[in-house]
């Protein structure tokens, strides 16, 4: 290799660099004083660059302002995902609400229709209409309960003897009273509180009731029985069968 | 990857010299080097989940360096010579006034850039060829053969430099 190429690779070589790549280079060094002085100027001017180059002006106050602009783009970057939580929460506060209406509002409502059948099983307020006319009644029904001309089919064969306008779950409603069976008496509210269109029935200590519903208005029967006598009564007025 | 902001600061703390050297020596200017450094850690936060290997954090970060300061000189093209003494002025330094960093300047500034880049980092010793490869994102063959030339010129370029600063200096007394 001529002094040319070793010239050329000593450009290449630099403090550290593996010295078994540069073997060649050094065994040369060794035999060309000429390259060797040269080597000798070429690491001297490295040193004294690499000396210069180190000397720069420094700014003390940059790595605080580096941090400090970090920290402000930080707090900004929160800030909005702050608000586009918010936004997140939207959708939830939504569900929650639909969960609440769905869910959660007709359980309250059905479980307070049921606290009030407890106590209209146990002590039935008296009629403020006798009337063996079953027209009159529905009629003086209808009063309260707007909309309301006639019983649905499944109520055809009932009649009854006096009716009483109350409250039920903050909803207007008539309780009827059987013409043939006294223990037995009709809820009608005009409200949804049950969900289901079928029949539920239930036991209590002072009788039982059977609930259902016909897309608008709650019907309830009320039975001062066992569940058992009240599902023959149904059976036997066409009710339930 | 990951990258806490609490590992991110260390890595100011750690590199904001390292960054700001190369920047002063690449643009030789104190101004635009703080501007270059603080713009290049922003950017390096922004897009800290591109950093694949941690132990590579210093070439990604003077990568990151190196593109700021490709857009730089992108939107300002009409600069192509470090203005001499305008940097003698901003840097209120008397020591930048020595003849070897004016010389330096000078030499640097005579350097184009695809040469005054490598080099620069070549002599700061905290980065390897290596590094220096993955930073400017060329081959290391590429690299080194660009820093070869670029040390012969700026070895040539600093010995008549020299030569113009003291009989300067000599005029001037």
């Amino acid at each position: 290799m001529s002094c040319e190429l070793y010239r050329s690779e000593m450009y290449a070589w630099r403090p550290g660099s593996d010295t078994a790549s540069y073997q060649a280079l050094f065994e040369h060094l060794a035999d060309c004083p000429e390259c060797a002085q040269l080597f000798d100027r070429l690491a001297c001017a490295d040193e004294r660059i690499r000396y210069t180059i180190q000397k720069f002006p420094e700014d003390r106050s940059l790595e605080s302002r580096i941090l400090a602009r970090l920290a402000h783009q930080r707090t900004q970057t929160n800030d909005r995902r702050g608000s586009w939580r918010s936004w997140l929460l939207l959708p939830l506060a939504a569900s929650v609400l639909l969960t609440m209406t769905v869910g959660i509002i007709p359980r309250l409502r059905e479980a307070r229709l049921s606290r009030e059948i407890v106590t209209l099983l146990g002590t039935a307020p008296p009629a403020q209409i006798n009337s063996s006319d079953q027209r009159q009644l529905l009629d003086w029904s209808a009063q309260v309960l707007p909309g309301f001309s006639n019983l649905p089919p499944e109520l055809k064969k009932v009649e009854f003897r006096g009716a009483t306008v109350l409250s039920v779950a903050d909803h207007k409603a008539v309780l009827l009273q059987m013409k043939n069976e006294r223990r037995a008496s009709l809820l009608i509210v005009d409200a949804l509180l049950t969900r289901k269109s079928g029949f539920t029935s239930v036991h209590e200590k002072s009788g039982s009731a059977s609930l259902w519903s016909d897309g608008r208005r709650t019907y309830v029967l009320l039975f001062e029985g066992s569940v058992q006598e009240m599902h023959t009564y149904m059976v036997q007025m066409g009710i339930y069968t | 990857m990951q990258v806490s902001d609490n590992a991110f600061d260390d890595w100011v703390r750690q590199y904001q010299r390292l960054l700001f050297g190369i920047a002063y020596w690449w643009t030789g200017s104190r101004s635009d080097a703080e501007e270059l450094t603080q713009e290049a850690f922003f950017q390096a936060y922004r897009s800290r989940s591109t950093l694949r290997d941690i132990e590579a954090v210093k070439a990604w970060l003077v990568g990151i360096l190196r593109h700021c300061y490709s857009q730089t000189r992108r939107k300002d093209r009409a600069r192509d010579e470090v203005p001499l003494d305008e940097m003698a002025d901003e840097t209120g330094d008397r020591d930048l006034l020595a003849p070897d960093i004016l010389a330096l300047h000078q030499s640097l500034a005579r350097l184009d850039e695809i040469h005054r880049l490598p080099v620069v980092m070549f002599y700061f010793q905290d980065l390897s060829y290596r590094e220096i490869s993955e930073a400017l994102d060329l081959p290391i063959g590429t690299v080194m053969s660009r820093l070869s030339r670029a040390r012969k010129i700026l070895h040539l370029s600093l010995t008549t430099s020299h030569k113009l600063i003291l009989v300067t200096k000599v005029k001037a007394r």
